[in-house]
């Protein structure tokens, strides 16, 4: 068994700590009295997944057995999560394709002729036939693709049908053919509790005409956080939708959950505790760091993106969406949660090289922020590690850079709403319909490996709550001009940065960081 | 330092070329052997052997071959050339692996001279293993098919790729109006052959080949119009080929889902016990 999460405190004995800096990790020294809040170790995975899912499959909960809900002659379509989760990508055998396999399985056994598969890509970019064959494995791929295995096309006036609109008046569309299924199976992997539930069908395979219905700027400050899902306006938008799909079609979730080993072996250290590195992990990060430091960007990049991660299934679960969510939110919690006492002045946060949007790809600026005060800040539980007012501390080189093919809108959002207005409701006012609606946008979506024109706008919306709530923001190591555009201020050392904190929050400030990846969730009593 | 900043950025080696880089200035090698001892003893018996016993069952243990219209190519005394339609270097062996085993031994295979002859051993290799023969594909026409057209009057098969080369996306590409020209020369007929499925075996850019279902089938013998020029030859072959190839609403599927999720348990089970 693996110990739990932990706060520390700095003292003179405490080791320096690894902070993610992009593509690289640098060692800080925290301030005598300064906490550090560690992650719980990965739990122990579950020994035999295949055998789990299989029990799971015939034992659901609130539901029938799948086996008894397939029958020759109907129209069974499965959707699972896109490659957005997990990060860093799971090394082979990816959970979904254990899953998959196990329902095609089912399926072929009881005749079902009329089989599809859907990438639940929602508004992301296509995945690209390698990560298909990746996340659903190479027997159903040499099965499915391309005929019966794709992805969801959310622009396709023909392929998406309104299922209705709910009692606050969101309306709700719904890809096709899963609309016109007689059971449609959604196969989830949860890493953080934002995921899943009834969130799964309204989004993943939702268009933008429903998900603009709560990825707006008013929900998103109405979620403390939208990690919670009992605290999230955002979560309670996607559970009307959800119950308006589930009313309209026959749905049957299966929802896993994974540990946080993140790091393979050549990683290790990024993956203990500093008190616990060994002369080896000394080396290794040593290595990693002057590798880092003198390698091209793109060479960087390139390591660290084939990076695979050998996480263990800790959780599956089947049935009907609210209860298998609820355990499944139980193993997720189990997982991540770390209780922290009381909030702080200062917070810092490392921003690792990967995050939801970019896989393959380099976090832009815009990414950055998304990344740094949208996910990793709301990392918590009740109240946010730092003070109304305080400051966070982000480290991230944050340089102008962009992937021209995965982010084509990122740029222009950039170049042109950000260099006019960094307030989120008044770029949502003015700006989303424009660029959520450009024709050129929707091409590269449809056609190339493109985030929709709107999915910039969202990127910004989900740092709402924190630029809300912080009084200043400031990035270690960025490149000026590119933190300024951002509205933030720019620091060489975390020792400038927090001389430039105290002007905020006064002098002698609390600091907490959050030694993060692998996640937490921290719970601030 | 700017020339040499000039030149540094002034080419791009490697990478992706634009469509329009002049491949035709490849050199061509300049003496190729007429490979007369991949045809003659006792290659040939190794050739059938290695083929027979390892390329034959591999293919078919791999691919769960299908063949339709062998009977065209059997109810044929003479020399034929067969022409189909290229996704993969995995089309060649399965090819071959399809035709009846009289017409294998018998038949020499067209390959890209500037591709699998460019290195001597690799060019020897594929001779000694499918029996090819170099094709050039760019300039030197006339000599190419002054050969191509001496091996069919010897009594030799021919299979060849009219398109010219592997199609990038599965799509069907123009035929070249060579194999036209070949035929009325040789006066031997033309039959068309169609590949399907050997683009998820192995894809242009793939090296290691994967299990899949691969359908083969083969037309009616065309015989070119006394009238009828190369081109338009050529075109009629192609269409033909294009035919065959829309024999089922799902191009790139044989059977069921079902059938195809079987076949490869079937054999992950066989691998899995061995």
């Amino acid at each position: 068994m693996g110990r739990p999460g932990a706060v520390i405190e700095v003292d003179r004995t405490t080791p320096p700590t690894l902070v993610h800096f992009g593509e690289g990790v640098r060692l800080e020294r925290l301030p005598l009295g300064s906490r550090i809040v560690y992650p719980p170790d990965p739990l122990p995975p579950i020994p035999h997944p295949e055998r789990a899912i299989r029990r799971a499959l015939a034992h659901p909960l609130e539901d029938d057995p799948l086996r008894e809900l397939l029958r020759p002659g109907m129209r069974l379509t499965i959707a699972f999560d896109d490659l957005s989760l997990p990060l860093p990508p799971m090394a082979r055998p990816d959970v979904r394709q254990l899953v998959l396999e196990e329902i095609v399985e089912m399926a072929a056994e009881a005749g079902v002729e009329d089989l599809e598969l859907i990438v639940a890509n929602s508004l992301h970019r296509r995945m690209t036939e390698d990560e298909i064959r990746h996340v659903v494995g190479d027997r159903i791929f040499q099965t499915f693709y391309p005929e019966r295995l794709r992805n969801h096309d959310a622009e396709d006036p023909d392929q998406n049908v309104l299922v209705g609109t709910t009692a606050a008046g969101e309306e709700v569309t719904l890809n096709r053919r899963a609309a016109e299924s007689d059971l449609l199976v959604y196969v989830n992997l949860t890493l953080v509790p934002m995921d899943g539930g009834h969130k799964s069908l309204a989004t993943g395979l939702g268009s933008y005409r429903s998900v603009r219905a709560h990825h707006t700027v008013s929900t998103l400050l109405h979620s403390r956080s939208y990690m919670n899902p009992p605290d999230s306006a955002l979560h309670a938008s996607c559970i009307r939708q959800g119950q308006l799909i589930e009313d309209a079609v026959r749905c049957f979730h299966v929802e896993t959950s994974v540990n946080t080993h993140c790091f393979p072996a050549i990683a290790n250290f990024m993956q203990k505790r500093e008190t616990d590195w060994s002369a080896a992990d000394q080396a290794a990060f040593l290595a990693v760091k002057q590798l880092t430091d003198i390698a091209p960007p793109d060479v960087k990049r390139a390591a660290f993106h084939s990076m695979r991660a050998p996480y263990g299934l800790t959780a599956v679960h089947a049935g009907q969406v609210d209860e298998v969510h609820e355990r499944t939110l139980e193993a997720v919690r189990r997982q991540l949660l770390v209780q922290v006492d009381g909030q702080t002045d200062v917070v810092t946060i490392g921003v690792p090289y990967l995050g939801p949007y970019n896989v393959d790809a380099c976090m832009n600026p815009v990414l950055v922020v998304c990344m740094g005060l949208g996910y990793l800040f709301n990392l918590y539980r009740g109240r946010p590690v730092v003070r109304q007012g305080g400051v966070a501390i982000l480290f991230h080189p944050c340089r102008y850079e962009f992937d021209a093919v995965q982010h084509p809108s990122y740029i222009d959002f950039y170049d042109e709403v950000l260099a006019d207005t960094r307030d989120p409701a008044e770029i949502e006012a003015r700006y989303e319909r424009c660029f959520a609606e450009d024709p050129w946008y929707r091409q590269l979506y449809r056609t190339s490996y493109a985030y929709h024109g709107v999915h910039p706008f969202y990127a910004w919306y989900w740092a709402a709550h924190a630029l809300q709530h912080l009084g200043d923001v400031i990035v270690v190591g960025g490149q000026r001009e590119v933190v300024h555009h951002l509205g933030f201020k720019c620091a060489s050392t975390l020792q400038d940065a927090l001389e430039m904190a105290e002007q905020t929050v006064g002098r002698y400030p609390s600091i907490t960081h959050l030694h993060l990846p692998p996640l937490l969730l921290a719970d601030v009593q | 330092m700017r020339d040499l900043e000039a030149v540094r950025r002034g080419w791009r080696w490697g990478g992706v070329r634009p469509a329009s880089w002049p491949e035709a200035a490849q050199p061509v090698p300049e003496r190729e052997s007429s490979l007369e001892w991949a045809r003659a003893e006792p290659v040939r018996s190794l050739r059938w052997l290695v083929q027979r016993c390892l390329s034959v069952p591999f293919v078919r243990a791999m691919t769960h071959l299908r063949v339709e219209g062998q009977e065209w190519v059997q109810s044929l005394d003479g020399p034929v050339i067969v022409a189909s339609n290229h996704t993969s270097h995995a089309d060649t062996p399965i090819l071959l692996a399809a035709l009846p085993e009289r017409a294998r031994e018998r038949t020499v295979v067209g390959a890209a001279a500037d591709y699998w002859y460019r290195r001597p051993w690799l060019g020897r290799l594929v001779s000694l293993w499918l029996n090819t023969f170099p094709f050039a594909r760019t300039g030197g026409a006339q000599g190419v098919l002054h050969s191509s057209s001496h091996l069919l009057r010897s009594g030799w098969h021919l299979l060849l790729y009219p398109e010219g080369t592997r199609s990038p996306d599965g799509r069907m590409g123009a035929f070249l109006p060579g194999v036209g020209h070949l035929a009325r020369e040789a006066r031997v007929p033309v039959i068309p052959a169609h590949v399907r499925g050997t683009r998820r075996v192995m894809p242009k850019g793939r090296g290691v080949p994967l299990p899949g279902p691969v359908d083969v089938r083969f037309g009616r013998p065309l015989r070119p119009g006394p009238e009828e020029t190369s081109r338009a030859f050529s075109q009629r072959v192609e269409r033909a080929v294009r035919e065959l190839g829309q024999g089922s609403r799902e191009p790139e599927v044989i059977g069921s889902w079902i059938e195809r999720w079987r076949a490869t348990g079937e054999r992950r089970r066989r691998v899995a016990r061995s």
